[in-house]
């Protein structure tokens, strides 16, 4: 009889789970994607599906709300951002914890929230109409629900960037002539730039794929408040082929969104 | 120009409360254990860390004045710092670097200037290099390439040569000090490192828990301490309570006495009978393996080799004549009179090498 070595018996069982867990992982993820895609390009209405008026509508919605999205979240975020990465006082600690809070909190929750806030029968509701502002069911109220939702991801980012900076690097800069202003766009801006690219990317993302706080704050409208997950919903009902195209669409968009995530991380890596 | 600067500042316990003088052409080192305040000083000079109270001027310039309400922010001020890690900007090239303050130059000037600095501290080779691929040594040159590259009307060096290694550190020193003469700025240089402050300082600040405890001229102050926490502060490792048997005025020496170890000392204003403190330093003292005679050498004391340490390049011996003496002795001296512990031998100290330390 061939004794056993005891070391085979004991040997590390991790790879061998990790192997299986990964095949799990990527068949559940991948099976559906492939089944999508099969189905979509297999379908005849494909290119149809694509050019629906419908889909045009909230192509078009959805690249327009979401670049107003973007630029806003970026131009506030990003002096935000600088103060919660450098403001000392206790406000900025508090703050810090609860800007992430859309993050976690289902996006539903987020658009009753702003009904709440600017509905007609909100708490700033009375206030607009004298203005002649109504918020709710309008491209404006698609764009605050991108903008509440998808804003956390860039501040996050932003922040974690900023914080990567010395505030030696700052000081130095200083001592050499250049203002705080100046030195914010010569070294925290160039030193933070992966950060806040790679929180563009995802807040991007995130405004495109909002769907929950938007149905409930804007609505479901073709052409004023019909973006394009909103329209893949609708379409489910209607026209299979057309919210087949619109998915591909959005798979497309948000690949070419990780492509750039993995781009940036690369140039980032290359560079230290 | 002349830089002026009094600083009074509370951070947390720590209380900084210290004052300093630096002439153009010339190295004030500020000396002192770290957490002394030292850095916390350059920094309020060059207007990093506000004061509580305190004035700061340059030639004639007022740059802080509290009592009037006088503030210049720190990049108007005209100061170049040169933090302790040098603090090099890590997305800039070498060149980008140098050049970085001189923004509000036309575009060929700023070349010009660049150019110039490099040439000046020899790193023409690395122009186009990012700052991570450099040496210590390197970096520090860069940095400081930097610092003067907008011709700062004062030098600040936060321990400029504690991130390099231990042989790059004399030659930096050597260089260092010629390009310091060559600025004829004022320029104030932290350290905690007795050799450096006696290589490149003019004049030398004694600093200790936030207050200048001493200040003078290096040699003086730094060799020859007159206050026993200056001593221990600059490294002073024999120091001795003795009682004076003897003042001759007209030798100008003392005898002191502690048992059966007598010591002649210089003459200092202290009366027959009185307890005071001498002050020897361990590279002062000569060790023999016998009594040593037709020397000029005042003081011969017998002793009995208690400890034997490495030290750096040679050894720490301690030696017990009654009262313990420790020697710096190199690894040849220790080889040739056969120095381990137990073994007898004898110190020899010049008169000249014993100082009196005030306090205790």
């Amino acid at each position: 009889m061939i004794a056993v070595p005891r070391r085979a018996r004991t040997a590390n069982p991790l790879p061998q789970l990790g192997r299986i867990a990964t095949i799990v992982y990527v068949l559940f993820i991948g099976l559906p994607l492939v089944a999508l895609i099969a189905r979509a390009l297999g379908s005849a209405g494909f290119l149809q599906g694509l050019t629906s008026e419908m889909a045009l509508q909230a192509l078009r919605l959805s690249a327009v709300t979401g670049v107003i999205s973007l630029v806003f979240i970026v131009v506030v975020g990003t002096p935000f951002a600088y103060q919660l990465a450098r403001g000392r006082s206790r406000v900025y600690q508090v703050l810090d914890s609860l800007v992430e809070l859309p993050i976690v909190l289902p996006p539903v929750v987020v658009g009753v929230a702003l009904l709440m806030a600017f509905g007609r029968r909100g708490l700033l509701g009375p206030g607009l109409e004298v203005l002649g502002i109504t918020l709710p069911f309008t491209s404006a109220a698609v764009v605050l629900a991108q903008v509440a939702v998808a804003g956390p991801f860039y501040i996050r980012a932003a922040k974690l960037g900023f914080q990567g900076v010395p505030t030696d690097l700052e000081d130095i800069s200083q001592t050499l002539g250049v203002s705080p202003w100046r030195t914010f766009w010569r070294v925290t801006v160039p030193m933070a730039w992966p950060a806040l690219v790679g929180g563009t990317a995802l807040a991007l993302a995130r405004a495109l794929s909002e769907f929950g706080a938007t149905i409930m704050f804007a609505g479901n409208f073709q052409g004023r408040t019909q973006t394009m997950p909103l329209a893949i919903m609708s379409a489910m009902e209607v026209n299979l082929s057309s919210a087949l195209a619109l998915s591909i669409l959005l798979l497309t968009v948000s690949l070419v969104i990780l492509g750039a995530l993995g781009l940036v991380a690369r140039a980032q890596g290359s560079r230290r | 120009m002349t830089l002026r600067a009094r600083i009074q500042l509370q951070l947390g316990a720590f209380q900084l409360d210290a004052e300093l003088e630096a002439s153009p052409g010339s190295v004030l080192v500020l000396f002192g254990p770290s957490g002394s305040g030292k850095t916390t000083m350059l920094r309020s000079i060059a207007g990093l860390v506000p004061p509580q109270q305190g004035h700061v001027e340059v030639g004639g310039r007022v740059l802080c004045d509290t009592s009037a309400g006088a503030w210049v922010p720190p990049h108007e001020r005209r100061i170049g710092y040169l933090p302790q890690e040098y603090s090099l900007f890590p997305h800039l090239d070498v060149a980008a670097n140098v050049g970085y303050g001189l923004s509000t130059l036309p575009k060929a000037a700023q070349e010009v200037r660049v150019r110039e600095l490099l040439h000046t501290f020899q790193i023409e080779d690395l122009k186009a290099h990012p700052t991570h691929t450099l040496s210590g040594g390197q970096r520090q040159r860069v940095a400081l390439a930097r610092a003067l590259a907008p011709r700062p009307d004062v030098l600040l060096l936060d321990e400029p040569f504690s991130a390099l290694d231990l042989e790059l550190r004399r030659a930096a020193r050597t260089e260092i000090r010629r390009i310091l003469k060559a600025t004829s700025i004022p320029v104030v240089l932290v350290t905690h490192d007795r050799e450096e402050a006696l290589a490149l300082g003019d004049a030398v600040l004694v600093m200790d828990q936030g207050k200048r405890i001493a200040q003078g001229e290096p040699l003086q102050v730094l060799g020859h301490p007159a206050q026993a926490r200056v001593a221990r502060l600059v490294g002073v490792e024999n120091l001795l309570r003795m009682r004076v048997a003897q003042a001759d005025t007209r030798t100008g020496v003392m005898l002191c006495e502690q048992g059966s170890v007598r010591l002649e000392v210089p003459l200092v204003d202290a009366r027959v009978g009185e307890d005071i403190t001498i002050g020897i330093r361990a590279d002062d003292i000569i060790l023999a393996s016998s009594d040593p005679s037709g020397l000029s050498a005042r003081n011969r004391l017998p002793g009995k080799v208690a400890e034997v340490a490495p030290r750096g390049a040679g050894y720490d011996v301690l030696l017990d004549c009654g009262v313990p003496l420790r020697c710096h002795v190199t690894q040849r001296a220790v080889e040739e009179l056969g120095i381990r512990p137990g073994a007898s031998l004898w110190a020899v100290v010049k008169a000249s090498s014993c100082f009196v330390v005030e306090g205790s």
